[in-house]
Order: C-alpha cells, then structure tokens, then sequence
C-alpha cells in the first residue's frame, strides 16, 4: 500500500479504477454484516414480488464499495465527507466499475474534493457522488 | 402543489437509540464484506502500529446503524412509493472496538422537486452519531424519496 502525500495529488488525477464482479453472495454478505438482510437484498423471487428486475445490492454498499476505491486509492486518506445519489438499482451478477477524480485541491486544510461514481458494463451511472479527504503533507 | 404537512415535525428528536458495544468481530466482517484491503480495517496486528494505534471501522460503518424507529410516527406520507434516495455522511471520530455509540434521529428537511415524470418529494432525516467519550462520530443524513 503506498501512501499519496498532498503534494503527490493533481487537480485532475483519475483515482486508479476498480472493477469487480458483484455476485450474489457478495451483496448477501454484505446485508448480513449490516443488518440489512432483507428479501429484496437475498432473494430474486422475493425482490421480484416486490416489483424489482431481482435482488439488489442495498445503497449502502454502493457507498461502502466507493468509500473502498478511496481507501485503495490512498490508504492514508481520511474521509471527512463522502455523499451519494442512488440513480438506479445495483444489480448483482454484474461487472461494475467504481471510478473517481480529483476535482480540487484545497491548501488551506489539505484536503481534496473528488468526483466519485459506479457504472455498469454499458458506462450506465448507477451511483454517482462526491467526497473530501484530508491527504497528509511532506512537511 | 404546496406541500401539505405539519411542518412543526422538522427537527425534532423522534428516536434516539443506544447500541450494544462495536465488536472487533463486526467490524472485521464489515470490511471483509466490501472487499476492505486497508491493513486500518482489515488486519488488527498492523493496525496496531498504524497512526490510530488499533482497528478502525471503515468510513461508512456508521451507515449501517439502525435507529429503533427510522421514521416519525406521523411521518407525512407524501407519494405512493419510496426509494433510498442517497446519504450524505460527514464523519468525525473513527469508530473502535468497544465504543458505544448513540444515535439521535430527527426529521431534517422536507422538499419537493419537479422534473420530467412528475412530482418527487424528498424527506432528509438526519441522524447524529456520537460515543461513548461524547465525540462525535458522524451525521449521516438519508435521503428518502417519494413519488
């Protein structure tokens, strides 16, 4: 893991991509270790009797999934706001792509802004958001 | 179309709720479940010796926290259907092993937008998380949408 200092970051640096395959068992786990487990998050026919295409990941984990690309981006962040829109249905048994930005570099506090946001295979945003991280300086 | 509700609910406390103590154990889990690489979340040994000196819950832990009631009694029932619209977290003190942490619940905004399939109405309840030690942890705010 290596450390990104505050003057290592540009104001348009692309945060290095992770893509994933969710599976099913995946988003059951994750329900489970938020208490979240609930029909629509573990069960297709449930989700489906519900009016949902199948069972979905719950929000949460989109946001806990974009809150992981900043930590494997810089592990040495701290996330001092990270704030998301649920556009669309995460659905599982999908490739998707978290992906994100910086868009400004802050001097007074060492902090960064970024652009956050999950796509589908077709560049679909599911989930799009923003966040600010404190970065540690050289000095 | 006006809004039309007891707009006196806003900001008040409707639940305030107290957690068992965070385990290592949950935490752990938490992070497994996001595919956490971060020694900070995920390896308690190399935690110890990082700049928290011990295990931290990923940033987003405290959005898994279930209020008692997560909503109002008289919540104003706005639309027919609802969706988990998005959350907006500002965090503080990390999370640890043993913290107890207290959840206060209140209705924080109520607005309406107008776009092209209708009338969406959007409920904000803003939910302030702090521990044991009094610091605060988080306010996480859900934004809960009605059509």
């Amino acid at each position: 893991m290596n450390t990104l200092y505050f003057e290592d970051i540009e104001e348009g640096d692309e945060l290095p991509g992770v893509d994933l395959f969710l599976s099913k068992d995946q988003v059951r786990q994750y329900a489970k270790a938020a208490n979240m487990y609930f029909p629509r998050f573990t069960n297709d026919e449930a989700a489906r009797a519900e009016g949902l295409p199948g069972m979905i990941a719950p929000g949460v984990m989109s946001l806990g999934l974009l809150s992981r690309l900043i930590s494997d981006w810089n592990p040495a962040a701290t996330i001092q706001r990270i704030g998301t829109t649920f556009r669309s249905p995460v659905l599982p048994d999908n490739t998707i792509h978290l992906r994100g930005a910086v868009t400004q570099k802050n001097e007074a506090d060492h902090t960064a802004d970024c652009d956050i946001w999950m796509e589908n295979e077709d560049g679909e945003r599911w989930v799009v958001g923003t966040a600010t991280v404190t970065v540690p300086t050289k000095v | 179309m006006a809004l039309d509700f007891d707009r006196s609910i806003i900001g008040k406390v409707f639940d305030e709720t107290i957690f068992p103590p965070i385990t290592k154990e949950e935490i752990l889990e938490f992070a497994a479940a996001l595919g956490e690489t971060n020694p900070l979340y995920s390896d308690e040994a190399a935690a110890a010796q990082g700049p928290h000196g011990g295990l931290i819950a990923p940033p987003t832990f405290v959005a898994k926290l279930r209020a008692n009631k997560l909503t109002p009694e008289h919540m104003p029932r706005l639309g027919k259907t609802g969706f988990d619209g998005g959350r907006d977290l500002e965090l503080s003190a990390p999370v640890r092993p043993g913290d107890v942490l207290t959840m206060v619940s209140a209705i924080h905004d109520v607005y309406e937008k107008t776009g092209r399939t209708g009338s969406m109405y959007f409920i904000i309840i803003r939910n302030e998380v702090t521990n044991q030690n009094g610091e605060k942890v988080a306010v996480v705010d859900h934004r809960m949408m009605q059509r």
